[in-house]
């Protein structure tokens, strides 16, 4: 298939509860091939999986992904910590890596708000997953007031945290106030994070107050509604669940499910990160489509 | 009971009263009023003082309440106070972070707590790490410790030591344990781990003291304690009581009694309009197993929608909601009202 032949190659570093999915989720894009998933524990639970789905596996991490070039791009899935590294390392290569990871560093990229970035942007960054549900919402509402306030607490159930997410959270906090920030034109802005055991493990939850001047019902209620819609365009479960506008005060909660892959209901806040992932990789490849990524 | 104080077993009084307190005044008191009651409590030879927001350093928020100082005017204040009395402070990943952590040991903290939910325990390995590294003393507490069983939580202590805590424990954050509940837990963190037990009570169902006690008897070497039981929800375990009451169990904790009566009745004057109580929603609250922090917010709510906070708190601890999401109130209010129709 002439198609085929322009997929992207890309290959996802990292096999935690991300890596797996996003596996996944580029093996139903018909704009992408995995070309390599890599870990650095050959016992890993994902590297495992990704085996045995047929997939070319390594242990050896970034030096393997830099060494089976050339990659059109490289999904980062692994640690805010050690990103950076991984950044220098294909930096020469002209491969393009989005990160996943709260690190920040590259061009932070949120589907609608700024999707489409220069094709010169070789390192693209998808702040957080909190970032991923809450920046579309609280960037339509920017548009409606100037927020004095901005507060963000999200909830995910335990057990969609794996062992970087937990290690990361200062890098959490700090990349999606940022965002959140730059996005919203905000200067002061809250971040809070918590871990539910709840069972059965509820969806990932967002719950977003904005203080502003100037709040007019009507027009917030439309903007909230139509960039919860376009987000569910890549993230079907995707749901305001309530919705509060008083004279200076806007409440929203959106909650995130998961569906249609192998992810659990309740792992929301990876399904919207990843298909956010996949979801700009497929319009990088719509973008070169022609040009020839390696000439 | 007369036993000589030299082979008296001697127990650390760690107080919160600046902390927890904050959760039954919506996180108001002024810089006098910390400066009042960090006094006495150093002049009555408190060794640990511990001050925040409710929910800690960082927690300050819509979502949990706005307190009325930032956190460096907090400390600040306490620390001129103490001069031989060292300052604790407290914080959840999550809520707060490192540079608070780095802020708060800039400011004079002394002993800095790291909390996590019960089972969520390896959220703390950064952040113990961090405070090690700052020179500070690393304690490790797990909140909401009614929510599982003495091997999780011997087991989830025994990682906090791992990532470097030096004392680690439990908090009955809801009010909800018994007294065999308390002994069984601690015996079971004490047989795990090689560095002090902790345990902090909550007055829900009356049983603060005779639960910290218990802790004692099991082997806890670092209880809280707070003035008059000034805390979140019906209080915290009563610091003057204890004090009496492990004086008649021959246990020392280099408190003397006339000392701490002076100090909590500071607490009393300054802090408080009257002392916790144990009252209706207190108990459902215990009961139901529900954080006690949220009985302001639980009221608040609860009064807005027209329904009776006690059928709240139920709903709440159905669902299992654990501290920090406070943002739920507000929907399962709306749902039991709902219900009722």
């Amino acid at each position: 298939m002439a198609a085929d032949e322009q997929r992207l190659r890309v290959a996802v570093l990292g096999a935690g509860l991300i890596g797996i999915d996003l596996v996944d989720k580029i093996c139903r894009s018909r704009k992408l091939e995995l070309a390599l998933v890599a870990g650095r524990d050959r016992d890993s639970l994902g590297l495992r999986r990704a085996a045995e789905t047929g997939h070319p596996t390594t242990a050896g991490g970034i030096h393997a992904v830099v060494d089976a070039g050339p990659l059109d791009m490289v999904f980062d899935a692994t640690n805010a910590d050690i990103h950076a590294e991984h950044w220098t390392a294909l930096r020469p290569t002209g491969t393009t890596l989005i990160d996943l990871t709260p690190t920040g560093l590259g061009t932070v990229i949120v589907p609608g708000v700024n999707s489409h970035p220069p094709a010169a942007r070789r390192h693209l960054n998808l702040v957080s997953c909190g970032g991923q549900a809450a920046i579309p919402v609280l960037y339509a509402l920017s548009r409606r007031c100037t927020p004095s306030y901005i507060e963000v607490v999200s909830t995910g159930a335990s057990a969609s945290a794996g062992r970087a997410t937990r290690l990361n959270l200062d890098q959490y906090i700090a990349t999606t106030s940022a965002a959140i920030r730059a996005f919203t034109g905000t200067r002061d802005v809250k971040v809070m994070v918590n871990l539910s055991p709840a069972r059965p493990a509820p969806p990932f939850r967002v719950a977003m107050t904005v203080l502003a001047d100037g709040i007019r019902p009507a027009p917030v209620r439309t903007s909230i509604a139509a960039a919860a819609q376009a987000v569910r365009a890549y993230a079907p479960g995707f749901k305001v669940t309530s919705l509060a506008v008083d004279p200076g005060r806007i409440s929203v909660v959106v909650e995130v499910t998961a569906s249609g892959g192998r992810l659990p209901r309740h792992a929301g806040s990876v399904d919207i990160i990843n298909a956010a992932a996949v979801l700009l990789a497929e319009q990088s490849a719509a973008a070169s489509r022609g040009r020839g990524l390696h000439p | 009971m007369n036993t000589p104080p030299h082979e008296r077993r001697r127990i650390l009084l760690h107080d919160p009263t600046l902390r927890d307190g904050h959760h039954a005044v919506g996180h108001r008191l002024d810089a006098d009023q910390l400066r009042a009651y960090a006094t006495a409590a150093n002049a009555a030879g408190v060794p640990v003082v511990e001050v925040g927001h409710g929910n800690g350093l960082g927690a300050s928020s819509l979502q949990i309440g706005r307190a009325r100082l930032d956190d460096a005017t907090m400390l600040t204040t306490v620390r001129e106070a103490l001069t031989s009395s060292r300052m604790g402070v407290f914080m959840a990943p999550g809520w707060g972070t490192s540079d608070d952590l780095a802020a708060a040991v800039r400011h004079g903290a002394d002993v800095v707590r790291i909390a996590a939910h019960c089972t969520e325990a390896d959220v703390t390995e950064r952040h113990i790490g961090v405070v090690r590294d700052l020179g500070a003393e690393a304690q490790g507490v797990l909140l909401m410790s009614h929510m599982t069983g003495p091997g999780g939580l011997a087991e989830q202590c025994a990682l906090m030591v791992r990532f470097g805590a030096q004392a680690v424990g439990i908090m009955d954050s809801a009010g909800h344990y018994l007294p065999a509940d308390v002994a069984e837990r601690v015996r079971a963190i004490v047989d795990a781990v090689d560095v002090p037990v902790i345990f902090h009570g909550h007055n829900n169902l009356g049983l603060a003291v005779a639960n910290s006690l218990a802790a004692v008897d099991a082997g806890a070497s670092i209880i809280d304690a707070t003035a008059r039981g000034f805390g979140a929800g019906a209080g915290n375990t009563q610091l003057e009581v204890l004090v009496a009451v492990l004086e008649r169990r021959g246990v020392e904790t280099g408190i003397g009694l006339r000392e701490v009566l002076a100090a909590t009745d500071v607490a009393a004057d300054r802090l408080m309009k009257a002392p916790p109580s144990v009252d209706s929603l207190a108990v459902a609250s215990g009961l139901a197993g529900v954080f006690s922090g949220f009985r302001r917010p639980v009221l608040q709510t609860a009064r807005a929608e027209g329904i009776d906070p006690v059928d709240l708190f139920l709903a709440l601890g159905e669902r299992q909601v654990v501290a920090g999401q406070e943002d739920l109130i507000g929907d399962i209010a709306r749902q039991v009202k709902a219900a009722a129709r």
